[in-house]
């Protein structure tokens, strides 16, 4: 970039940089945005299928919604397997974030890359190492092995988020506690626990959230059974469309977009970019 | 916490709870007194249940996918190089890798550059920055097929795209069921991941550099060019990496935008799981896969992406 050419490309830049950065910053959230947007408009369109714009606006698919039995089975079929999971999920990964924390041992790097791993092995590859290992050879039931599954797929999102919370937590309070003459498990149980809850809490919300979309390893290593929603809806995509998909849609959003905000709220939404 | 007995006088039932109670909290006690004179046993109670479930779960079926795909027929066939070379020899097959392949390199480059292009301008023109974070991670915690299906309301013939295009005089597109409507879903999936990496790394980035360049005379291009981009280099590659690897297995955004014409590997898997019942050559497949990505996992950290750094420790 020498010469008269480069200096004037330098200067048109140093000039128009911040209005440039405007209009990335607008073009790419409309992108993002828009998508949502319409799903959500499309979820009062009347024409019931999609049209757009919609003639009239309704409530009726959300009345349809409601009256079908097999999506509200869908959901709870969700619940059962997502609650359970977090639960578990949320259990490991303070125990991991603790003792990646706090203790040194051989062993410890594994630890963190194992946790680290089933976001970067494609989820496709997972899941038919699952559906081959659960069923196929321990033979284990539907429930058990997709609870499991969601187990595995959410720990590392879980640790993510929990993890900065027992980096950045004061151990000088520890010492305190124990100076004053508490064990390790009730220096936990009564310090460093009631310290690091919101970032726990806030694991838990991700792992929910993320299990309660969960597809890939659902499809692989559940059988024919109940679906969960996230299955009910690519049958629905996949063989006939039903505008209720749309209403089905903005009850995803709501729960993911309020699950979200609560967790931000309780850690800081740099937490999740800092790692 | 014992229960004291109230007013009425100790009945023999409350003196045995408060009993019980008692010899429990002096076990526990003796636990962690037991725990805390050993720890090494300490360390094993915390880090223990989750190694043998990731090892367990996690590790072992991946294995077993690595055996399976050595077998004929069904699990616990016999041992064969078959399914590899049924694969390595099909010129279909190679030409889905290729495409596959294509696609990713593709939805890479997009995401990267819109991502970074993003990140670049939030952190360092915006004011509200979290906001505008929050506002990129949301969709990401959408769901993912959710998403898909949001295209295919945009995409499709007569849908949202189209009847804007008409509304104002130009052509319909009708882009669905073609390799752009990939690229997009692809896009439009990934770019909240691939965001957070750039942020961090821009956000964690010494701007007293930035002076420096500009202090020995470089203007805004030149120092993006030879300071910012460097510096940042851990960032992009694990974007790059977040964004290529879930591409390159994925088969829900090609089946549900792509249609027939853009198969990619995937979708070749999901088959043999799903339709086909070829499970050792479903587990060939992805092996197939996961050689690639690991070879690309190696050739990325070499490169230098922190892609593991995932916090804690003496770094």
């Amino acid at each position: 970039m020498t010469g008269r050419l480069g200096g004037a490309v330098e200067r048109a830049v140093q000039t128009h940089a911040a209005r440039m950065a405007a209009a990335v910053v607008v073009l790419v959230m409309a992108f993002l945005w828009v998508p949502i947007a319409v799903l959500v408009f499309m979820s009062f369109a009347a024409g019931g299928v999609l049209s757009f714009p919609p003639d009239e606006l309704t409530l009726r698919w959300y009345r349809v919604f409601l009256s079908n039995d097999a999506a509200i089975d869908a959901i709870v079929t969700t619940l059962t397997i997502s609650i359970p999971a977090t639960a578990i999920s949320v259990v490991l990964s303070t125990m991991i974030a603790y003792a990646v924390d706090r203790y040194v041992f051989r062993g410890r790097d594994w630890l963190q890359l194992l946790a680290t791993l089933p976001i970067i092995v494609p989820l496709v590859v997972t899941g038919v190492a699952m559906v081959l290992f659960f069923n196929g050879t321990l033979g284990l039931p539907d429930y058990v092995s997709v609870v499991i599954a969601h187990v595995i797929r959410t720990i590392p999102f879980a640790t993510l988020v929990i993890l900065p919370t027992f980096l950045t937590f004061d151990r000088g309070l520890e010492e305190a506690s124990k100076d004053l003459g508490a064990d390790e498990l009730r220096t936990f149980r009564q310090v460093t626990l009631p310290n690091v809850f919101p970032g726990v809490v806030a694991g838990g919300l991700l792992a929910f959230t993320l299990s309660f979309n969960e597809f890939v390893y659902t499809y692989f290593v559940k059988g024919s059974g109940d679906p969960t929603l996230p299955v009910y809806i690519w049958n629905q995509i996949r063989y006939d469309v039903t505008p209720e998909v749309n209403v089905i849609s903005v009850v995803f959003l709501l729960v993911a977009v309020s699950m979200v905000l609560v967790a931000v709220w309780l850690t800081r939404v740099d937490l999740l970019a800092k790692r | 916490m014992a229960g004291r007995s109230d007013a009425t006088g100790e009945s023999a039932a409350t003196g045995r709870v408060d009993a019980l109670v008692e010899s429990a909290g002096g076990r526990l006690d003796d636990l962690a007194a037991y725990f805390r004179e050993r720890p090494r046993l300490r360390t094993l109670a915390v880090a223990g249940p989750p190694y043998a479930t990731l090892v367990l779960f996690f590790a072992v079926p991946l294995l077993a996918m690595l055996v399976v795909s050595f077998q004929t027929g069904s699990i616990g066939g016999p041992w064969t190089l078959s399914n590899y070379a049924e694969f390595l020899g099909s010129e279909i097959y190679l030409t889905v890798v290729w495409r596959t392949l294509l696609v990713s390199l593709q939805v890479t480059a997009i995401v990267s550059i819109v991502g970074y292009a993003l990140a670049y301008s939030i952190v360092r023109f915006s004011r509200r920055t979290t906001l505008l974070l929050l506002l990129v991670i949301l969709p990401f915690w959408t769901s993912y097929i959710i998403r898909m299906y949001a295209w295919i309301n945009i995409l499709q013939s007569d849908g949202v795209l189209d009847s804007t295009l008409n509304a104002v005089g130009l052509p319909a597109l009708g882009l669905l069921y073609s390799g752009p409507a990939v690229l997009i879903g692809f896009t439009y999936v990934w770019l909240p991941l691939a965001v957070l990496p750039f942020y961090a790394s821009l956000t964690n980035m010494d701007p007293d550099l930035i002076e420096a360049s500009k202090d020995l005379g470089a203007g805004p291009v030149r120092t993006f060019a030879s300071v910012t981009l460097p510096t940042t280099i851990n960032g992009v590659v694990t974007g790059v990496v977040l964004v290529f690897i879930p591409t390159f297995g994925s088969f829900i955004t090609p089946r549900l935008l792509g249609g027939t014409n853009n198969i990619m590997i995937g979708m070749v898997i999901e088959n043999q799981f799903k339709s086909a019942f070829n499970w050792p050559f479903g587990a060939a497949i992805g092996m197939v896969i996961s050689v690639v990505v690991v070879a690309l996992l190696v050739l990325g950290t070499r490169l230098g992406g922190g892609l593991f750094d995932t916090g804690g420790g003496e770094a």
